[in-house]
């Protein structure tokens, strides 16, 4: 069986256990990192390296970078629905799932750390907004891209949409202001409505 | 014929044209971007909302971030070459590679290379470039874990998944700064710098 290894309050993490609960595929999972600890301790190492999470076992392939996991598995589950077989709609997926790894993903992290993981003593609130206005600045990019498209790789549900949720509802849950993104919200909605979104995604913040 | 916009000296342009003379891929590059400006133009904004090189035009089909785009002309044009293996577990080892270049490596060398390179004497700010390189050392050593058990990032053979780490390497091999002694990741890229491909777009382009 398929083994994930990762806390599930890593929105790195969210993304594996959403795509492989939209195959359907059984797995087995254990706690690692943040108050879990075992990520800097060597047996974890020797399978990443880095001492990040997600880390999966699938048979005789050690596979970490969270990108890389939703990619193989919709590639080897969800051939024609989650990974789409004609290259350049996959090319666009793959486009705006490396654009939340350079662009997105940036803004978020001193605006969910600084406001969730950190005391009131301890926060940087200049620190904290200036990444807000950075963040939002992305969202932008991302709310005209969905003007045209209905999902976002275009008409139907994909793996594109997947590194991006996550993000997508700690910027919708998180204490700050937002712009009023009409199309990211008619998205945000959509996305909401899926079972495993909202199992493993919809789960706080923490 | 492919259109690649885009500046020589950019590495994430970089992986695109090295990648494009080892698949024998023609194209024509136009200088967008850094002193060549137009990168903040509406006609490129329209292509490229971010406003960052590269992107492509491929007859009309829209591509920017460089790892997609290596991606898409590696199976447009490397089917059944070790650019783009059939078997879906070697491909994900070679995209997780890619991934880590973007997530982890590229993040890390920023501060270092645009502190030194691209920031006056005057102006640096040499702590942070020293906290940066430390960082960026790190990552080096994971690089080092795996080419002590692998030939290539990509496996036994030079891939895709070899690509975008690679500009990155040549810059803390060039770069004055403190090295630790890592040696199969000098090995690996003495190999990278083997290839024709790599000399003519990064080796000769030099760091600017």
């Amino acid at each position: 069986m398929l083994q994930l290894k990762g806390r599930i309050n890593s929105s790195n993490v969210m993304k594996a256990l959403w795509v492989l609960e939209e195959i359907g595929l059984d797995y087995e999972r254990e706690d690692v990192g943040g108050a879990f600890g075992k990520n800097h301790e060597a047996p974890y190492l020797n399978l990443n390296p880095n001492g990040r999470i997600p880390t999966i076992i699938d048979g005789d392939l050690v596979l970490w970078e969270s990108n890389s996991v939703v990619r193989y598995l919709a590639a080897t589950h969800s051939a024609g629905t989650l990974w789409p077989t004609d290259p350049a709609a996959r090319a666009r997926c793959d486009m705006w799932m490396d654009w939340q790894l350079t662009e997105l993903v940036h803004g978020m992290v001193p605006v969910f750390h600084g406001l969730i993981r950190k005391t009131p003593e301890e926060r940087d609130m200049d620190a904290i907004a200036a990444a807000r206005d950075d963040w939002a600045g992305k969202w932008r990019i991302l709310d005209d891209h969905l003007s045209r498209n209905t999902y976002i790789g275009g008409d139907t549900f994909t793996m594109a949409d997947i590194p991006i949720g996550p993000l997508a509802y700690r910027w919708y849950e998180l204490p700050i202001e937002r712009e009023d993104f009409t199309h990211l919200h008619r998205w945000y909605d959509l996305i909401c409505t899926r079972p495993a979104f909202q199992k493993h995604c919809m789960t706080g913040l923490s | 014929m492919l259109k690649i916009l885009g500046r020589a000296t950019s590495s994430n342009v970089q992986k695109v044209v090295w990648l494009c003379d080892e698949l024998n891929i023609p194209y024509d590059r136009t200088d967008i971007g850094g002193p060549f400006g137009g990168n903040d133009k509406p006609e490129y904004l329209s292509l490229n909302p971010n406003g960052i090189v590269p992107t492509i035009d491929d007859d009309g089909f829209i591509l920017w971030e460089s790892n997609a785009i290596i991606r898409y002309l590696a199976e447009k044009h490397g089917k059944g070459t070790d650019f783009w293996p059939e078997d879906l577990q070697a491909r994900a080892s070679e995209s997780r590679w890619m991934d880590w270049a973007l997530s982890i490596l590229a993040a890390r060398h920023v501060p270092v290379f645009v502190g030194l390179i691209r920031t006056a004497e005057a102006d640096r700010d040499y702590d942070k470039i020293a906290a940066a390189r430390d960082l960026w050392s790190k990552a080096n050593k994971v690089l080092e874990t795996w080419l002590a058990d692998h030939e290539f990032l990509s496996g036994d053979t030079f891939g895709l998944g070899d690509i975008p780490a690679s500009p990155f390497t040549y810059r803390w091999f060039n770069i004055d700064i403190e090295r630790e002694d890592f040696p199969h990741m000098k090995r690996w890229h003495e190999a990278i710098c083997a290839r024709p491909a790599f000399k003519k777009h990064i080796i000769d382009v030099g760091l600017s």
